[in-house]
């Protein structure tokens, strides 16, 4: 090998060793001691896992996180559906331009300015912080991303299936609800997955919006702030292992449905 | 196509940009008209007026904060886009079952819990950090380094770590996307690595690097939760200063105004993104 190559492949090897490395760690961390930068391999617990528990106060901010993504994932691919429909029907390709570029505003936009927008606008027509305001914050965010999902299944749909539809003498619901809606199906599932993680996920939007009550990604910052615990660590712990194993999974299904769509286009 | 339209085409018009005027339009504009309002006695004065603009273009505190801001997000963006193009480039023409590995190796840290990655890091960077203690017992120094936690440098290694999926994933999906026959074409007329490289690999995943960099710089430049978290009173950012005037500074228009300059930034590095992701030769050619 070159040295250039030595190079490259020591830079390559540094990238993936700082993006495991401290996640690693903190998962090392919520299982054994640590004394002078020697782990203590003997006092092996779950007693962070215990703690964390008998945590009543997590599980409340756990229950709070699992709602929001819930209503917002619900809620989004609805509104996203309704969209994609309306822009699927043959509209002028202008609202379709203005459309879309309305979409994708809050994706494109830092984080922090859809936060203070909404949280202005939501005290000028006197909706309070709290659970309800961070769910159509979260609502704002995922939009973007479950309406390109539900558009390109809408758009990759043989027009002639339609056309077929109508032929056979079906009015405009049934052909809706027997030859569009099955075939966007699996979309709509899919979008309400990702808005579903996106969601768990969103602090900065929540940040601003989430006033008395807390979220588990919001808790997890307050605790930051105050400092370090084993309790901390094995949230994290759990959290890593829980998106590892869906990306996993999503990862494999996606490449076996990959072929298959293949043929289809 | 004419300029006629039925009323049910305008009905259908109206509903999907009503739902969205709503939802996304009205704040924003709302938002944007705060900008020009100011704070009296902790009370939001609606009276017009370009006083927060003129306090930020004439207070010198606010231009350095902005310009250490735009200089860090550049530095990121820089680091990060070369870096990713080398793991990118490594992980290119794999075989099948490594192929797969690798995309889970990135993907693992892009979905991971953003604040978790933050904690992570600064776990490993602090004073009781594990980096600091190994090379402590090692004996390679005899006190923990304070230098690298909770200043501005903390703010740069942590934001490029936690960015770094963001450059390399963009990149490697283009890179896939090049026809391996180009490849082959080239390497069969003589040309070497660094050759392949650069005329045939580098132009074509274009859209993949400009991707990446908008992404980072967008991201850098507008985050505040890795200066708040890492950063220390010395870690000071445009982010971090708006998110202040919602919180202890209590000045909603100000904070706004200087949302709507990060807004500006922000614009301004999708354009040049875009131009960067389509280069003049294939301009010309659509």
């Amino acid at each position: 090998m070159r040295p250039i190559s030595w190079v490259l492949a020591g830079v390559t090897l540094v990238a993936f060793i700082a993006m495991y490395l401290p996640v690693l760690v903190v998962a090392l961390l919520s299982f054994f001691w640590v004394r002078r930068g020697v782990v203590q391999w003997e006092s092996f617990s779950f007693d962070a896992f215990a703690a964390l528990a008998a945590n009543a106060d997590l599980t409340g901010v756990l229950t709070n996180s699992i709602l929001i993504a819930a209503a917002a994932s619900l809620l989004s691919v609805a509104v996203a559906a309704i969209l994609a429909l309306l822009v699927a029907s043959r509209m002028p390709r202008a609202v379709v331009a203005l459309v879309e570029f309305m979409v994708f505003l809050p994706f494109v936009l830092p984080p922090i300015v859809t936060g203070l927008s909404l949280l202005i606008a939501f005290r000028e027509v006197g909706l309070a912080r709290g659970l309800a305001a961070v769910t159509v914050g979260h609502v704002v965010v995922v939009l973007a991303v479950v309406y390109s999902t539900i558009i390109n299944r809408l758009r990759a749909l043989s027009p002639t299936l339609v056309a077929a539809s109508a032929d056979l003498g079906a009015n405009g619901w049934q052909t809706f609800r027997f030859v569009v809606l099955p075939q966007m199906s699996s979309a709509l599932v899919a979008a309400g997955v990702l808005a579903f993680a996106l969601s768990l996920d969103e602090t900065v939007v929540t940040l601003f919006l989430v006033g008395d009550s807390s979220t588990l990604p919001i808790r997890l910052y307050s605790l930051m702030r105050v400092g370090i615990s084993a309790e901390v660590n094995a949230l994290a712990t759990l959290v890593i292992g829980f998106t590892t194993v869906v990306a996993i999974f999503a990862g494999r299904a996606l490449l076996q449905h990959n072929p298959h769509e293949g043929n289809n286009a | 196509m004419s300029g006629r339209f039925s009323g049910a085409t305008l009905a259908k018009s109206a509903l999907a940009v009503a739902i969205l005027g709503v939802l996304i339009v009205l704040p924003l504009a709302v938002f944007l008209a705060h900008s020009f309002y100011r704070m009296e006695d902790r009370e939001i004065v609606r009276a017009f007026s370009f006083a927060n603009y003129a306090e930020l273009a004439s207070n010198p505190a606010y231009r350095s904060v902005f310009v250490q801001t735009l200089w860090l997000a550049l530095q990121v963006t820089f680091i990060n886009t070369v870096v990713g193009w080398i793991v990118a480039r490594a992980m290119w023409r794999r075989r099948q079952r490594l192929h797969f590995a690798l995309i889970l190796a990135v993907a693992v840290p892009l979905l991971l819990s953003y604040v978790i990655k933050i904690y992570a890091v600064r776990m490993f960077l602090g004073v009781n950090g594990l980096l600091n203690s190994t090379l402590t017992s090692l004996g390679i120094i005899d006190e923990p380094l304070g230098f690298l936690l909770f200043n501005m440098a903390a703010v740069r290694i942590t934001l490029c770590v936690v960015l770094l999926p963001y450059s390399i994933l963009p990149i490697f999906l283009t890179l896939e996307r090049v026809p391996s026959r180009l490849v082959q074409a080239a390497e069969d007329l003589g040309a070497s690595a660094t050759q392949v490289f650069w005329t045939v690999l580098f132009p074509l995943a274009l859209p993949g690097t400009a991707m990446a960099t908008t992404l980072t710089f967008v991201f850098a430049a507008g985050d505040f939760l890795i200066p708040e978290l890492v950063g220390g009173p010395n870690g000071f950012t445009l982010g971090r200063l708006i998110f202040t005037q919602f919180g202890l500074a209590y000045n909603w228009p100000f904070g706004a105004a200087l949302a709507v300059l990060l807004v500006v930034v922000t614009l301004t590095a999708v354009v040049l993104g875009q131009r960067l992701a389509q280069p003049r030769w294939q301009r010309q050619n659509a």
